[in-house]
């Protein structure tokens, strides 16, 4: 690193740095104005337009055990502005049922003191969950550490190292327990880290991992940046469970030697990553761990257990309310909670005689990232075999690990008016169809041979719109129609005031072009033609006459007009023939019925 | 001119050979030879244009070996061809219920369909419409606008329309053309993407029926009964309408 180059640096820091600070704010919240006795939630402090505030680490409130639990930073660029916005991540575990106000509390940011608000957080009896992970958001979920101590790897001051964070050490068979595993590298080494840890073993199954969440962690005043995966594993044996270590590969810029006697100097600076760094692959691990696995209990299970581990609550719904004869209806079952929702089966039909069920389906919707909370419904299709008013009713049963008891849910049939019948009655009084007394395949109903006369139908796969001889038809039919379509408008047109003008024209056009060709006995007679179509005069040399005399044309082309048709009398019924018109007569003749049209144009 | 009389004796050799092998699988049914006899039909099916009646006589006889899923294939088959073949709808219902499938709700298509004889429906429809049409373009011959033919015109073509249109919506060579069923013993997972280790998002019993959106490699992409839409194997997915 020249000289020159250290100069650059710090110009850009003395141009950037004042630039994030902005107007200072502090914001406070709580992540949820309601919890249980024993259930995390978090108060975050934000502290924008600043690099750093003194908060406290504890806050006394009787009731609640409140303390500091994190840092996280968040740096925005925009339009070469940049904006720093601080987080400071609170725990707060409710320690016994009621109301309790969360005091105002000063925060320092740079001299200033800046006070936020009180808030109120409501505290209901429940049972004591130990972790928080899989109800809180992701990305703000720091999961508390069980002792509430740093880890132990902090105190060597390692540059990296890992966690396994497990809420129990005793579970039982088939009881489903989150995990998390923190990855911790000192904020001062730059790197790449794997998309996932590797994590696995025998006698229990794992969860998908969730997206890694990244923060800021101080441990024993160094600061770190944690990347935490949150899983959750089921114990399938009982006895003790060994769980491996948990791997993560990283590519990290560890710190490499600094220029002799510049090791302070350079330490204090805020040195770009990269710089008097070694590139190294490494592979950071959990330490291995025991936990008891223990036996569900035989004592109190119920014949019809279903499986279930955890804590659920159950709904169920019918619809429609109404069902003519023959027609299904769905009787839906929500069960919620928390615990093993792979591993349970679906409540019992209880009370269900006069109706045919079938087997639920079954769909299940994750609340958290690890497929801990949820919902799972199961919807039953119900046909009534006799005339119903109330539905089956229903029962589950769950092992409940945090009282070690198991509990029996029930739920009261649901009004409904569905009415007996379908295609394949049922006798009254028999038991109902059911997964367990499915009939066997002997259809009654198919055994007559003779029903197949009763068959008809189609003999094609291709519906009659996309048959050739239909599509034909069509076509056909379409080609006619726009062909009628063709000639009507063509009549139309023609017997319209337009449609006459143009033929007349066409006439007049031919007539006179004919003029030219004609063979000279026949000229006069073409030539009155012409003028009589002319005049609208018809065929008669009276009225065209007439109408001669009555136009506005001048006298003496008045006179060519009748001599013209006077010429044409002379050749047809003048004894022995009037002599053929000369060339030059003709000529005369085409001249003025030319100044006829000319006029008649104008 | 010469080879006419030999091309119309093959025709009626290959007729009278056809109509045997629908004898035989139907005196092997009788006789309870039954995986003979769905063999013969299925023989006869591949050789014949589609019958509603072979068919359903097809889906009787496989469900006499146990074969459920496959009955109710054909059965299904059997109802495409011919909707309002009520027995075939009977006996799909018994083969539901032994595999396990809930019986879908009829909505108001299945409700025409067992009525109204989709094809003369259609062919009405067409009728209507083009007689309809026609009048409609006569009320404008010349001299004068008819208005009452016009208006005849085109209440004609309206309910041909409709007509037409009904029988489109209605007839399941339409409506299904895109549905296949699943005849995975065990039935088949279905996954939010086409791989093996993706997360199974839910399951279709063997009987069940789908909606074939998209195929990719050896999976399809498909719309399941409840709404969801997931990746399954097409191993065991069969199209209720053969492919041509």
């Amino acid at each position: 690193m020249t000289g020159k180059s250290m100069k650059r640096i710090f110009a850009l820091l003395v141009v950037l740095l004042p630039l994030c600070l902005r107007a200072q704010e502090v914001a406070v919240g709580l992540s949820g104005s309601q919890a249980q006795v024993g259930e995390p939630v978090q108060l975050m402090v934000t502290v924008r337009g600043a690099r750093g505030a003194d908060v406290p680490q504890t806050l006394s409130v009787k009731g609640l055990q409140i303390s500091l639990a994190g840092r996280s930073t968040q740096f925005e660029m925009h339009n070469f502005k940049m904006s720093s916005t601080l987080t400071y991540t609170y725990l707060v575990v409710p320690q016994f049922e009621g109301e309790f106000t969360i005091p105002s509390f000063d925060v320092q940011i740079e001299g200033k003191t800046f006070r936020t608000q009180a808030m109120k957080l409501l505290v209901t009896g429940g049972t004591r969950v130990p972790q928080q992970m899989p109800g809180l958001p992701q990305n703000t979920s720091p999961v508390p550490l069980p002792s509430g101590q740093p880890p132990a790897s902090a105190e060597t001051g390692e540059p990296f190292f890992a966690e396994l964070i497990l809420s129990k050490k005793k579970v039982y068979v088939g009881e489903v327990v989150p995990v998390e595993l923190r990855f911790y590298f000192n904020s001062r080494i730059g790197g790449q880290v794997g998309e996932r840890p590797t994590f696995g073993g025998e006698g229990f199954t794992v969860q998908k991992f969730s997206n890694a969440v990244k923060r800021e962690q101080v441990v024993n005043g160094t600061s770190y940046v944690v990347f935490s995966f949150q899983s959750a594993i089921t114990a399938v044996k009982s006895g003790t469970l060994e769980i491996p270590e948990a791997t993560l590969e990283a590519r990290l810029q560890l710190p490499g030697k600094t220029p002799q006697g510049l090791g302070d100097f350079f330490n204090n600076l805020p040195i770009p990553q990269g710089m008097f760094t070694d590139n190294r692959d490494v592979s950071i691990k959990t330490k291995p761990m025991q936990i008891e696995v223990v036996p569900l209990p035989k004592d109190g299970r119920p014949e019809d257990f279903s499986g279930a581990v955890g804590k659920f609550t159950m709904e169920a719904s019918v619809s429609p309310k109404k069902a003519g004869a023959g027609e299904p209806v769905n009787l839906k079952v929500l069960v919620s909670g928390q615990g093993n929702f792979e591993g349970m089966g679906a409540p019992i039909l209880t009370g269900d005689e006069g109706w045919r069920s079938y087997p639920p389906s079954d769909k299940f919707q994750s609340t958290d990232a690890v497929g801990f909370t949820g919902e799972k419904t199961f919807e039953f299709p119900l046909i009534a075999r006799q005339d119903q008013t109330r539905t089956p009713g229903l029962r589950f049963s769950y092992f409940d690990p945090s009282t070690g008891k198991y509990m029996v849910l029930t739920q009261e049939p649901l009004e409904v008016n569905a009415k007996a019948g379908g295609a394949a009655p049922v006798a009254a009084g028999t038991p109902a169809a059911s997964q367990a007394d499915k009939p066997a395949p002997t259809p009654a109903a198919v055994s007559t041979p003779d029903v197949t006369t009763m068959a008809g139908g189609s003999t094609s796969w291709a519906s009659l719109f996309f048959r050739r001889e239909f599509l034909i038809a069509n076509a056909s039919m379409a080609v006619a129609w726009f062909a009628m379509l063709l000639i009507l408008s063509i009549r139309r047109f023609a017997r319209s005031r337009a449609g006459r003008e143009l033929t007349r024209k066409k006439l007049l056009r031919d007539a006179f072009a004919g003029l030219r060709e004609v063979e000279p006995s026949e000229f006069y007679e073409k030539a009155r033609d012409y003028i009589f179509l002319r005049l609208n005069a018809g065929g008669d040399d009276l009225a065209a006459a007439s109408r001669i005399d009555s136009s506005s044309l001048p006298p003496e082309f008045k006179a060519s007009l009748h001599r013209v048709i006077e010429r044409h009398g002379e050749t047809k019924y003048a004894a022995g023939g009037a002599p053929p018109p000369s060339a030059d007569e003709r000529q005369a003749v085409i001249l003025v019925l030319k100044d006829l049209e000319a006029r008649y144009e104008k | 001119m010469k080879s006419s009389p030999i091309v119309v004796l093959l025709l009626l050799l290959s007729f009278h050979a056809r109509a045997d092998m629908l004898s035989d699988a139907r005196a092997r049914f009788r006789d309870g030879e039954y995986e003979q006899s769905a063999k013969l039909y299925e023989q006869e099916l591949e050789k014949s244009p589609p019958s509603a009646a072979v068919f359903f006589e097809l889906g009787r006889a496989l469900n006499k070996t146990g074969q459920e899923a496959r009955a109710a294939l054909n059965f299904r088959r059997a109802l495409i061809l011919d909707p309002r073949f009520g027995p075939a709808r009977s006996a799909l219902q018994e083969a539901n219920v032994a595999l396990g499938i809930p019986p879908g709700r009829k909505d108001w298509r299945t409700q025409v369909v067992e009525r109204i004889p989709l094809d003369p429906l259609a062919l009405a429809g067409t009728v209507f419409f083009w007689a309809g049409a026609f009048a409609a373009l006569a009320a404008f011959v010349p001299p004068a606008l008819r208005g009452r033919r016009l208006v005849l015109g085109i209440l004609s073509l309206i309910i041909g329309l409709s007509l037409a249109s009904v029988a489109w919506l209605c007839d399941p060579r339409i409506e299904l053309a895109n549905t296949a069923l699943v005849l995975t013993n065990g039935g088949t997972s279905v996954r939010s993407s086409p791989a093996d280790q993706s997360e199974k998002i839910s399951s279709l019993p063997q009987g069940s029926i789908v909606n074939l959106l998209s195929q990719r490699g050896r999976w399809f992409y498909g719309l399941l009964p409840g709404g969801t839409k997931g990746w399954f194997l097409t191993e065991g997915i069969v199209p209720l309408i053969p492919p041509a």
